[in-house]
């Protein structure tokens, strides 16, 4: 696409924007929300935990975010032109953009961001880095990133949150650093008050370059432990929205019929969730692709979206959320639910059982996430030993369970993960092969999984600026990782989002309650 | 003992409670799966081995063991907890932010456990076999006989969700704007629940507790010869009975005020109430080991100094003895 | 000293204990026979109410038996109980029998340590432990039994203390016993009443304890207690409010019956206090 197709394309995004925003909103009032657990700290720069980015995204801003079918939608930055090469990508900044504390934003809080601030606290904005050849902010109000080779996924980094530069001036430990903790972004609401334990209160930010935004007065985020203690703090209405987790899927069916209540599923087009059940590939049996296969067979996968997740989620049989732009169901395997192949691939590689009827052991490590993901692993061990597979269940809590996942200790273990809106910025390290054994993340290939085929398609895929010739790279990759079954994919996830229906415009684009909520207002 | 030799004993005793926090600090640097690095690359997003090690380099965590707790050891000579891993800044500071709260549901709580307890432990001595007897004993052992957590679940459903009448979480209506006065009754009405779910639990106890140590005190010759003499009922009762039985009730429930505070972390989770109790459990998930031995320690001295109290309480009620004999 | 049928028959609490407790123990030894097989096996629909066909007590959201889960529980939580108990005793008694005969430094010594154990708030000490080495049957014994013995070695102290002066201990030192031997035949029976009082209470508190450690998350899926159903239950309550009451109510009855059955203990062991309860 030309430039000047792409700037066209722009422009009628913003008129739409425009007219949307036309409709009746009214201004004031006061949102209650839930955080949980308690943020270490707002500043998304610093961390990029759920609770963290559910508050600082208010407060901070990036230049870009997605709509729900995944299109850039300006922020900070009002437009923008990709070269036809796929290599230069210059961003033109807002004018009025103040910070909260009255300083102007320019394009040297982009670059600082970018350059210094990012990549020394987040692994992920140092692997964006590492595709760039160099930023350069030929003005105030305009930022241009050259890139090494093309990759396209480059566009989908942009709602990482600019920092403001002028408070690091002579930082170097930004880490440490005591402007980490003021607070201070560009976005819709303003930081007023964190009472630790009890609630944190964000205020309108007068100053907003949105006209007439934001439309709330404050929002409060309650700070509440106990998941029965937050279904009665929504159902008594002293909270207006709970998010998944918030409290447990049976809960959350009880919940929504409720009167005034309202349900949605959408908001995750953006982190695609996916639920996993990894197999450590450097364990044996489990490096023998038929015990993998076996597995994925023995496991009702239906079941535990029907029961035990309230019927929240969709079956998938490879790497990608059905929310993907490259998404091939018809190059996956399909693995139904069939216990007597299960047995039968069991018995082809060689693995009889004992006296018994126990063929071999592992250990599971459940995900130390709230009782549903414990059914699951109940129900996991069950499924497995009708089949002859002996799970014996490893109890640990988070940090315990990523120790354990991160450097292969373990056979089998739960996890689910953000698989994002590119493949290239997401969901390939889970397959792109790790040396030693240190996978850094449980978003990474935690599997142990190794196949020089998909190594390579990865990286030509990621690089390829040609957007059919990618798909069909992500085909040929999903169709041999999905064959290889590398770990299972119990379900494609369903976050449901429940709010009185007084909160309108709660979900305007693909990042849900993530988003910075400058078009939410309050129906009276 | 004299008072110097007194305070040496306590003195003794904090340098004991110091030193098991260090050794509790070895404990969880050397068994703790997962570190406070690992915890925090989590954090991260997509984090990868070099990543990790250079946050475990920037913690100190990719030290020897020994000279951990050296480090350690040496601030903690000075008395400086150091920093959170996960806040990032001084430990003493997010303690002393959380403590108020803790302080006022537990002592509240301590209080009314106490008072009732005693009350209605010496009331059920003073008819003892009787039918009064019987039903208090009863409630006492129902109380005692119920997980905390499952008392203040169902206190929640009946008080907030049922009748309506009491908050079901918090130390304060969020966003209310109370001031003064109307501060205070808020915060009063909100501890209402949570202090009596505690404190009904070691009412029970206390109860007990009074009633035997009564009954002993009845059973000693002392009130056998003040009944000879003829004393009136209520001047026995006053001067003889309840002095002498209230000196191991003073003794052992400031030996349970570590077991107060600790109970505290399961109340403070069921009635989201801002107290150390939860932060404890959050550092301990969070492997924020700095920020959970400072925790240890605040509250162990809180303990000591209670106990020290009953310990002047005690010579109070009974000048016979002296200080820390 | 009175019999134990008169105590009972004295004190009708610690008869109604005793037969709760008899019903529970035979839940446990029997449980296999009651409920065979896996408790976590899924037997059938899901969510079923109690006094459904076939299951008395309903099922949970994985269709299992909630009978089978109380009747295996009984087993597993007794067993984690009665192993504190046992642990903390022995620990208990010894280091309050050797503190209270030698006195002196030694007596210091142990009570500074002993002491130790009661200023550190015990709960967060136990759910410290059970964390950090992962929950597992041992390590939730062993992280309970840590913070329970203090109580016991005080309790053993005291009475030691009294009686090792008295003319018995006297005249087994003149005869020249030697040491071990003089605690273990003269002075440890003496203090075996009030140890099996508070053994008995101390079991109680180990059952809450332990469903305190479950609550918050920290159980071990690899065996069904009390604890695990009535914390993992507990979510569940506006749902299927039975999945939570029900082993709530069991733990609510054993504590119940253990307290009433140490009430009946101290009747019996320790007429003096003519009372029937004595703790601490």
């Amino acid at each position: 696409m030309s430039r000047f197709l792409r700037s066209l394309a722009l422009s009628v995004v913003l008129s739409l924007s425009a007219w949307s925003s036309a409709l009746a909103q009214e201004a004031g009032g006061t949102l209650n929300l839930i955080v949980q657990p308690e943020p270490p700290t707002l500043n998304v720069g610093v961390n990029r935990l759920g609770p963290t980015t559910y508050v600082g995204n208010k407060i901070y801003e990036g230049l870009l975010t997605y709509s729900a079918d995944l299109k850039p939608v300006p922020r900070l930055a009002e437009s923008w032109t990709v070269s036809d090469d796929g290599l230069v990508y210059t961003f033109n900044l807002r004018r009025n953009v103040k910070w909260h504390d009255g300083q102007a934003f320019t394009a040297k809080d982009v670059v600082f961001s970018f350059e210094k601030f990012l990549p020394a606290l987040q692994a992920r904005s140092r692997l964006n880095l590492a595709e760039v050849k160099e930023i350069a902010a030929p003005d105030d109000h305009t930022v241009v990133f050259t890139l090494k080779a093309p990759f396209p996924a480059f566009i989908f980094v942009h709602n990482t949150a600019v920092l403001p530069a002028h408070l690091y001036e002579g930082v170097t430990d930004f880490r440490n650093a005591e402007a980490n903790t003021k607070f201070v972004g560009t976005g819709p609401f303003k930081f007023a008050e964190w009472n630790k334990g009890s609630f944190i209160h964000l205020v309108k930010n007068p100053d907003y370059w949105g006209d007439g935004k934001p439309y709330l007065d404050d929002i409060f985020f309650h700070v509440i432990p106990d998941a029965n203690s937050r279904a009665i703090a929504f159902e008594t209405g002293q909270v207006d929205v709970l998010r998944a987790g918030d409290v447990e899927n049976f809960d959350i069916r009880r919940l929504a019929e409720l009167d005034g209540v309202e349900l949605t599923e959408a908001g995750w087009e953006v982190l695609q969730p996916v639920g996993y059940i990894h197999l450590n590939n450097r364990h044996k049996p489990l490096d023998d692709v038929r015990v993998r296969q076996a597995i994925a067979h023995a496991i009702d996968r239906q079941f535990i979206i029907d029961t035990i997740f309230a019927g929240f989620g969709h079956e998938t049989n490879g790497p990608l959320s059905r929310l993907s732009r490259f998404k091939d169901t018809a190059a996956e395997t399909k693995y139904e639910y069939d216990p007597a192949k299960a047995n039968a691939l069991l018995d082809e590689a060689g693995l009889k059982p004992d006296a018994n009827g126990v063929r071999f052991a592992v250990k599971l490590v459940p995900l130390p996430y709230g009782e549903l993901w414990q059914r699951q692993a109940e129900y996991t061990r069950e499924a497995l030993a009708a089949v002859g597979i002996k799970v014996e269940l490893v109890a640990a809590d988070v940090p315990g369970w990523f120790k354990r996942l991160t450097s292969f200790d373990y056979d089998l273990g739960q996890n689910f993960v953000y698989t994002t809106a590119d493949p290239a910025v997401g969901i390939s390290y889970a397959y792109t092969t790790v040396e030693g054994d240190n996978a850094g993340t449980t978003g990474g290939n935690v599997n142990g999984y190794s196949n020089p085929e998909v190594d390579r398609l990865l990286v030509e895929a990621g690089h390829e600026n040609d957007a059919e010739k990618r798909k069909a790279l992500y085909s040929q990759a999903q169709k041999i990782i999905s064959a290889e079954v590398p770990l299972i994919w119990t379900h494609d996830i369903v976050f449901p989002t429940l709010y009185r229906g007084k909160v309108r415009n709660l979900i305007t684009t693909g990042f849900g309650t993530d988003e910075n909520f400058a078009d939410v207002w309050l129906a009276k | 003992m004299d008072r110097i030799g007194f305070l040496t004993g306590r003195a003794a005793r904090a340098i004991v409670i110091l030193l098991g926090v260090i050794v509790l600090n070895f404990v969880l640097l050397r068994l703790a799966p997962g570190d406070p690095a690992s915890v925090l690359a989590g954090d991260q997003g997509a984090a990868d081995a070099a990543f990790v090690e250079e946050l475990r380099h920037d913690l100190g965590l990719d030290r020897s063991i020994p000279e951990q707790l050296w480090v350690y050891a040496r601030s903690l000579a000075q008395l400086d907890f150091g920093q959170s891993y996960r806040e990032q800044r001084p430990v003493v500071d997010i303690v002393a932010e959380r403590l108020p709260a803790t302080l006022l549901l537990t002592l509240t709580a301590f209080g009314f456990a106490l008072a009732a307890g005693i009350a209605l432990g010496s009331t059920a001595a003073r008819h003892a076999g009787s039918l009064l007897d019987t039903i208090l004993t009863g409630i006492s052992v129902m109380f005692f006989a119920m997980p905390l957590f499952w008392i203040g679940l169902m206190a929640i459903l009946f008080f907030s969700v049922w009748l309506d009448w009491l908050p079901s979480y918090g130390m304060a209506t969020v966003g209310a704007g109370h001031s003064g006065l109307s501060h205070v009754a808020d915060i009063a009405l909100h501890l209402l629940l949570p202090a009596l779910t505690l404190g009904l639990f070691y009412m029970a106890i206390y109860m007990r507790v009074t009633r035997a140590s009564v009954l002993d005190v009845l059973d000693r010759d002392f009130v056998s010869t003040a009944r000879a003499k003829g004393l009136k009922p209520g001047l026995i009762w006053r001067r003889h009975v309840l002095r002498n039985a209230l000196l191991p009730i003073i003794t052992f429930a400031s030996l349970q005020a570590g077991h107060l505070i600790g109970g505290s972390i399961l109340i403070e989770t069921v009635f989201a109430w801002p107290g150390i109790g939860r932060l404890a459990f959050d550092a301990l998930m969070q492997r924020d080991y700095n920020l959970l031995l400072a925790i240890f320690f605040i509250t162990s001295a809180i303990v000591v100094a209670i106990n020290l109290v009953a310990d002047i309480l005690y010579v109070a009620a009974d000048p016979r003895i002296k200080l820390g004999a | 000293m009175a019999g134990p049928r008169e105590i009972l028959s004295r004190n009708p609490g610690a008869a109604v204990g005793t037969a709760l407790l008899a019903a529970i123990l035979f839940l446990a030894v029997f449980a296999d026979l009651l409920y065979p097989g896996d408790p976590w096996r899924m037997a059938t629909r899901p969510n079923l109410p109690p006094f459904s066909p076939g299951y008395l007590l309903g099922t949970d959201m994985l269709g299992r038996d909630l009978a089978a889960g109380i009747a295996h529980g009984a087993r597993v939580t007794l067993l984690i109980a009665v192993a504190v108990t046992g642990l903390a005793v022995a620990f208990g008694v010894a280091v309050g029998a050797v503190a209270g005969y030698f006195g002196g430094r030694v007596d210091d010594v142990a009570m500074r340590f002993t002491e130790f154990f009661q200023t550190i708030p015990s709960f967060l000490l136990t759910v410290v432990i059970v964390a950090i080495v992962a929950p597992s049957l041992t390590s939730i014994i062993l992280a309970i039994a840590l913070v329970s013995w203090p109580q016991i070695a005080r309790l053993v102290r005291a009475e030691v203390l009294s009686l090792a002066s008295k003319d018995f201990v006297s005249a087994a030192r003149v005869g020249g016993l030697s040491t071990p031997r003089i605690i273990w035949s003269h002075v440890l029976p003496n203090v075996l009443s009030p140890v099996i009082v508070a053994a008995s209470l101390m079991t109680a508190t180990v059952i809450l304890i332990e469903s305190g450690i479950s609550f918050l998350g920290l159980g071990n899926r690899a065996f069904v207690s009390w604890g695990y159903l009535l914390g993992t239950g507990r979510t569940a309550f506006r749902v299927n409010w039975w999945l939570s009451t029900i082993p709530g109510v069991a733990i609510f009855l054993t504590v119940l019956s253990l307290n009433l059955v140490g009430d009946g203990l101290n009747d019996w062991l320790n007429p003096r206090s003519s009372g029937r309860s004595k703790r601490g």
